[in-house]
């Protein structure tokens, strides 16, 4: 009997894997070239928000911010998310003037959003620097996730709902006859599929392109670092969208975060000295207190970046039984609201509103999707 | 080393079951401290002031009345990698949130001041040279010294504070280096970038980073010995040949009764040490030692069945090249950064060429022998996650966080590797998880000046 192949066991195949098993899907395989937590799901900042700048973006994120909530009854693991609170930090009146717009477009999502003055912000954080801040939106239910807790959660989970994961195993050839997609290959052994969920990460082109489709996008690397463990400094996730910087303190006690800085696209799992330089600096004017610590190590992840940052969540136009979760660039926080409704989608064939934005075929028709709060460097 | 040759030879502790570490020249963890309110200071690399304050971390609610000590009650077992994603305490239940500041509470060694004195960013440096030499040894000053005679710029940059530190211990005779040649002593190099043509260089201290541009590359960084896979081997009083060696240098009453063993280089540290006047009680090959004893500190030694007692174990090999920065030079890979071919202009010189010797395990899966003593990775957690199925380096590597702590990967990798490769049997090829720079070698403040010294890749 033929089943469903996802490939790529990062937390949004692992996602879509345990939502259909849960929905009643049997036979579901997800196929990983690499090794376990080896992709971004692996390497990424861990921060958790439901509000964006724009609609879009915060329909679909709320959402899986709930459902992060209630992550470790639903999987039945500990997944270790920590509702600290999220922080995106103005340092520029027009960054002011956003955040000033957004609380309302949160709270009419359900979100428990706030603005602060400098001297609130000051008051939950005392580590910051408070000359140069004029405010910040909290996220109160906003927070982190350490990504070895979750993705072994969501590993055990699927697994236990009799989905089979391999890793090491690179899909090489995927078939199709009349339009629609029949197996897929990898090494020598052949994998007849009913459905084929390209999940794939920064290689999701790639893999595509196997199935002789374009996926729009390309990949890029983004990278973080780790500062040296310390007693509790920081409480909340921290953006810091004017300096494209992100950071938090892990249950570990380091300092994990980034910051972007533009450069021309590259593919490679190699970091770089601008982005540790660029990390450090952010760091240092707005934390002055972590100045005096060590660096322990930084390293890169890779991106599938598209032309509006936004995910490609839905059916193929081309090919009716392919389907992709792929294009993230926050894709750790949207992995459950994506596994839920694209599961949904793929067995009921019931599309929820709150994925219809982020369409497949969206640049095709002219219609990206436009949001203004992401922190993530214009690519060149 | 003041304070080790005072007596006081517990520095520090690991991190989940706070059991005593020192100074090893191997396990970072042991020798960091709170020094004058900066935690996290190295003290072998700090030189010791009147009116220095250096504390104990990691210690509540003081380091003198240290409550956490009680750790060392806790099973090794229960503390095993991933234990903090425990199911007893789920997140959404509000006892999570009671354990994860627990955890953040241990896993904090060092207490930050919210409000230092403000730190003037260090404007960075750069250099561009045709050959950066690592490694102030006498391979280092040999291969910075040949290319100076044919006229090329050469940069040599060593931790140490003066050239030949190892090898002055040793007694022997040192070359002087070209006076054309920039050193820069006291100085880490810990992250190369752009394939080897970038490496950037810290002093020890706050002073300014400086950014290396060099079209050729030489490591000269030497080998150093690996501490015996055996029960004990991470109590303090266990240390390599070179730390011994530096403390012997001091003061030869530092040491105690002293027992050395290694590979077949051990007999020439053997007679340095004696004739530093160190009380030497016996000389053995590594793999004829069993058992470190002794519960704060070294006790003493079983070698083959005979207890011999000793307050220092200083082992002389096996000796083993960090392949920290050459990974970092050659390494390649989409999926994942392995070590791939060095680049061409990159070299190994001296020590640091010559092949690694094998690492002696007896196969006894012991959770009193150390990995990475610094995160509480026993033999016995690394040889279980193989049997159970777990024989990925990378996966290895987050499971248990062997090498997550100060040293970053070396030696613990090495270590792990070996009871990877007893357990799995040999088939398994010597690989090890990505190393990433820039492992403590700079502070975010030195990290910071040099965001305008280097262009991003446009
Ligand atoms: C440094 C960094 C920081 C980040 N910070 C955050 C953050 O704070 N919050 C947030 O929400 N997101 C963050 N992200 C983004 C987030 O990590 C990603 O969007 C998310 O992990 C994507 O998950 P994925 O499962 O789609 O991809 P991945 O985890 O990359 O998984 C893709 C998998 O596909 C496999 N694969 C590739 N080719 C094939 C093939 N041919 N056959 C089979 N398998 C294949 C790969 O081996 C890989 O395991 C960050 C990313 C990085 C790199």
């Amino acid at each position: 009997m033929s089943g469903i192949v996802i490939i790529g066991g990062g937390i949004q195949g692992l996602s879509i894997a345990f939502n259909l098993a849960r929905l009643g899907a049997g036979n579901i395989r997800v196929l990983d070239a690499g090794y376990f937590q080896g992709g971004a799901s692996g390497r990424n900042g861990t921060l958790i928000r439901g509000g964006f700048g724009s609609p879009e973006w915060t329909s679909l994120f709320a959402h899986s911010n709930r459902l992060w909530a209630d992550l470790s009854a639903t999987l039945g693991e500990n997944v270790m998310f920590t509702p600290r609170g999220y922080l995106i930090i103005a340092q520029s009146p027009a960054m002011m003037a956003r955040l000033e717009g957004m609380v309302s477009l949160h709270r009419a999502h359900g979100l428990d959003a706030v603005l602060l003055t400098p001297a609130e912000v000051k008051a939950l954080e005392p580590a910051i620097a408070a000359a140069g801040i004029l405010g910040a939106i909290h996220l109160r239910d906003g927070g982190v996730a350490p990504h070895h807790a979750a993705m072994k959660a969501y590993l055990a989970a699927s697994r236990r709902l009799g989905v089979t994961v391999e890793y090491g195993r690179p899909v090489t050839a995927i078939e199709q006859v009349g339009g629609l997609i029949c197996a897929v290959m990898t090494g020598d052994e052949r994998i007849a599929c009913e459905t084929l969920v390209i999940a794939a990460g920064a290689y999701s082109v790639d893999v595509g392109a196997l199935a002789g489709i374009e996926v729009p996008g390309f990949p890029m690397r983004i990278e973080a670092m780790a500062l040296e463990p310390v007693r509790p400094i920081l409480r909340s996730a921290i953006a810091l969208p004017d300096r494209l910087c992100y950071l938090h303190q892990t249950a570990r006690g380091e300092i994990v975060g980034g910051a972007e800085v533009a450069e021309r696209p590259q593919v490679t799992l190699r970091s770089d000295i601008a982005a540790l330089a660029a990390t450090a600096r952010a760091y240092a004017e707005v934390f002055p207190c972590l100045a005096s610590l060590r660096i322990l190590r930084q390293w890169a992840g890779m991106l599938h970046a598209t032309q509006d940052w936004g995910p490609l969540i839905g059916r193929h136009p081309d090919l009716a039984n392919l389907w992709l979760s792929a294009g993230w660039s926050y894709g750790f926080a949207g992995a459950p609201a994506a596994g839920d409704l694209l599961a949904r989608a793929i067995l009921r064939d019931d599309l929820d509103a709150r994925l219809k934005p982020f369409a497949v075929d969206r640049f095709r028709r002219g219609a990206p999707v436009r949001e203004g709060s992401i922190v993530l460097a214009p690519v060149e | 080393m003041a304070l080790h040759r005072a007596g006081e030879r517990a520095l520090s502790c690991t991190r989940k079951r706070h059991r005593p570490l020192g100074l090893s020249g191997s396990f970072i963890q042991g020798v960091m401290a709170r020094v004058d309110g900066v935690p996290n200071v190295r003290l072998d690399q700090c030189q010791a002031r009147p009116g220095m304050v250096a504390e104990r971390q990691n210690s509540w609610p003081s380091p003198r009345a240290d409550l956490l000590k009680l750790f060392r009650l806790v099973p090794a077992r229960w503390v095993r990698g991933g234990f903090e994603h425990t199911r007893l305490f789920p997140s959404g239940t509000r006892r999570f949130l009671w354990w994860e500041r627990l955890l953040a509470f241990l896993a904090g060694e060092g207490r930050l001041d919210p409000a230092p004195p403000p730190s003037a960013i260090q404007p960075g440096r750069h250099h561009a040279c045709d050959l950066l030499v690592v490694g102030g040894g006498p391979a280092g000053i040999a291969a910075a010294n040949h290319a100076a005679k044919t006229g090329r710029t050469v940069v040599l940059a060593t931790r140490g504070e003066r050239l030949a530190r190892g090898a002055t211990a040793m007694g022997e005779i040192v070359t002087p280096i070209d006076p054309s040649v920039t050193v820069l002593t006291s100085h880490e190099v810990g992250a190369l970038y752009r394939g080897g043509t970038l490496a950037v260089a810290a002093p020890h201290d706050d002073g300014p980073a400086t950014v290396i541009a060099c079209a050729q590359l030489t490591l000269a960084t030497g080998k150093r010995s690996l501490p015996p896979l055996v029960p004990g081997n991470a109590l303090p009083g266990v240390m390599d040949a070179t730390t011994a060696l530096a403390l012997a240098a001091r003061g030869s009453k530092a040491l105690g009764p002293t027992l050395v063993v290694g590979t077949d280089a051990r007999d020439r540290v053997a007679t340095r040490l004696r004739a530093q006047g160190v009380d030497l009680v016996d000389c053995r090959p590594v793999a004829e030692l069993k058992a470190v004893r002794g519960s704060k500190g070294v006790t003493g030694a079983d070698c083959n069945g005979e207890r011999i007692a000793c307050a220092s174990i200083v082992h002389a090999g096996p000796w083993r090249t960090d392949p920290n920065l050459a990974f970092q030079a050659g390494s390649a890979g989409e999926l994942r950064l392995a070590a791939g071919e060095p680049a061409a202009q990159v070299t190994l010189a001296g020590f640091a060429a010559a092949p690694d010797e094998a690492v002696h395990w007896s196969g006894i899966a012991d959770e009193a022998t150390d990995i990475c003593p610094c995160m509480d990775v026993t033999a016995a957690e690394i040889a279980d996650l193989v049997r159970g199925g777990i024989t990925h380096v990378e996966e290895l590597k987050r499971q248990s966080a062997c090498g997550m702590g100060p040293c970053q990967g070396f030696p613990c990798w090495e270590l792990m590797n070996a009871v990877r490769a007893g357990v799995g049997g040999p088939h398994l090829a010597a690989d090890r998880p990505s190393h990433r720079g820039p492992r403590r070698a700079l502070t975010v403040a030195q990290a910071a000046g040099l965001s305008d010294v280097v262009e991003p890749l446009r």
